[in-house]
């Protein structure tokens, strides 16, 4: 995809694939209402950042981010959930394994998107079915279907925003049901 | 940036608008500095359009997938060598056990499909034979290059060319890309590419179609869209084009096993257009009951009867 930019291939290697993770820290705070939101603007600023190759492990740098943001709304706001108040400050908080969901998602990934993709309207679900499973340019769709171009261009697009959605919302519940228990770690001393 | 919250609905449309803009880049038909110029505007959109990129590079894992309906196209050549192989594997197994819609005889192969199944072979190395719904064809041992068409229709994709026995009648392909249908008494050939030929001086080339009824022979020459309708069936498409409904049941019924009938005899001269599904009617019936306000219900036998709503 000769679209991307360095640091975009950095962040979808890097960052996305902990999304889950982001969210999950991100609702702990703020509430899942406005999770999302609070992820999407730490992933501005991670996009923002210049030296962004330094980062070396660039899943607890986004954690970071996001946990400061939320300092940042909590403090500002009029009314503060209390559980949030309580670990305000707890920079520490665990950060439950973090290979669990990609684990449980790699396995089962290729099955969901067929799932995804059967779940679309009739026609969005044919047009990236072409697309994607049988890898059909969009020219050759157009022909097969007798539609335009532009008709496969949209199916597209309206396929593939759903699907990315779609994709959020699954992996929300997939790191819910990976996530161990999301109280503060007990610190025991010998 | 503003931290101000933003209702998710914003969020929904950013990542709408990244997908137009990744859609119309894969096309080819995206104006490039303009999409850098909304890239570059607010790194929430960079971020929303890495996210649907991320997505559209993790949804060509499915290309890797063996699908259920395995598909040869023209236009780019074989499918891959993996699904042929999985296919042909699947007869066999399904020959091993004595059942399903494949089995050995003594000195023939045969491959058959039941009403809306759909199967892919390859009797021979650079030989595949895609099998739409209803169909039979079968060839000799020991020389896999001879087919015959017993019933319905296939597509073929042929690295070294092949005979072709339909009818009684023999067709030589040279290598190249066909569909072969029989309709009753008749025998439709498209070539994709290639060309047929047979001992009576027919000579087929590409983008030619021909019926064939008997000694009688019509020709015609067809477009790219027309020649795709002919194939939509791989993709379990049925493509209609200002089509009566008449015909189009008689497409659609091909792949069911109850069956649409025409309750009302106005309702015949319905003309449609439109791509449907062919493994599920109820798409089809529903934009009949949207278009015109046709009626379906389903009768004691499991068909379904048409009547004006």
């Amino acid at each position: 995809m000769s679209w991307l930019r360095d640091i975009d291939r950095w962040f979808i290697a890097q960052v996305l694939p902990h999304a889950a993770a982001y969210r999950a820290r991100a609702a702990y705070f703020c509430g899942a209402e406005e999770a999302e939101d609070l992820v999407q603007e730490a992933y501005a600023r991670v996009l923002k950042t210049p030296d962004y190759r330094t980062i070396s492990t660039p899943r607890a740098f986004v954690l970071t981010i996001v946990h400061h943001l939320a300092l940042e709304r909590l403090r500002r706001a009029r009314v503060v959930r209390i559980e949030a108040l309580a670990c305000l400050d707890a920079l520490d908080m665990p950060d439950p394994s973090p290979d669990a969901f990609a684990v449980a998602a790699g396995r089962s990934e290729l099955q969901h998107w067929l799932v995804m993709i059967d779940s679309l309207p009739p026609q969005c679900a044919r047009v990236m079915r072409m697309r994607k499973v049988q890898g059909l340019s969009p020219a050759a769709i157009a022909e097969e279907l007798s539609i335009s171009i532009s008709t496969v261009e949209k199916h597209i697009a309206k396929g593939l925003a759903l699907i990315t959605i779609g994709r959020r919302e699954h992996e929300a519940r997939l790191e819910e049901a990976c996530r161990p228990e999301s109280r503060p770690r007990n610190i025991t001393r010998n | 940036m503003s931290t101000r919250v933003t209702p998710p609905q914003y969020h929904a449309q950013l990542t709408g608008t990244a997908a137009d803009w990744l859609s119309r880049l894969d096309a080819g038909t995206a104006d490039v500095v303009a999409f850098e110029a909304w890239r570059d505007a607010d790194a929430r959109h960079a971020a929303a359009f890495a996210e649907v990129a991320a997505t559209w590079r993790d949804l060509d894992g499915l290309r890797l997938m063996p699908t259920d309906a395995p598909m040869i196209d023209p236009a780019l050549g074989t499918m891959p060598r993996r699904q042929i192989l999985r296919a042909a594997m699947g007869a066999a197994v399904a020959a091993a056990l004595g059942g399903g819609f494949a089995y050995r005889a003594y000195a023939r192969d045969h491959a058959v499909t039941g009403v809306g199944e759909h199967l892919a072979v390859s009797p021979a190395p650079g030989l595949s034979i895609d099998l739409n719904t209803d169909s039979r064809i079968s060839w000799r041992m020991s020389a896999p290059q001879q087919l015959c068409l017993e019933q319905g229709e296939i597509a073929i994709a042929s690295k070294g060319g092949c005979e072709l026995a339909v009818n009684g009648e023999s067709f030589r392909l040279a290598a190249g890309h066909y569909n072969a249908r029989l309709r009753g008494d008749s025998c439709e050939l498209a070539v994709f590419s290639g060309g047929i030929s047979n001992g009576a001086g027919l000579h087929l080339v590409a983008g030619e179609m021909a019926l064939m009824a008997g000694a009688r022979v019509t020709l015609r020459t067809s477009d790219k869209a027309e020649l795709g309708r002919v194939t939509a069936w791989r993709h379990d498409t049925l493509v209609l084009n200002g089509e009566s409904l008449d015909y189009a049941l008689g497409e659609i019924n091909r792949y069911l096993k109850d069956k649409i009938v025409i309750g009302d005899p106005a309702l015949a001269r319905i003309r449609l257009g439109g791509t449907f599904g062919t493994r599920n009617p109820a798409e089809f019936l529903q934009a009949l009951q949207d278009s015109f306000g046709v009626r379906a219900t389903t009768g004691a036998n499991g068909g379904i009867i048409l009547t004006r709503g």
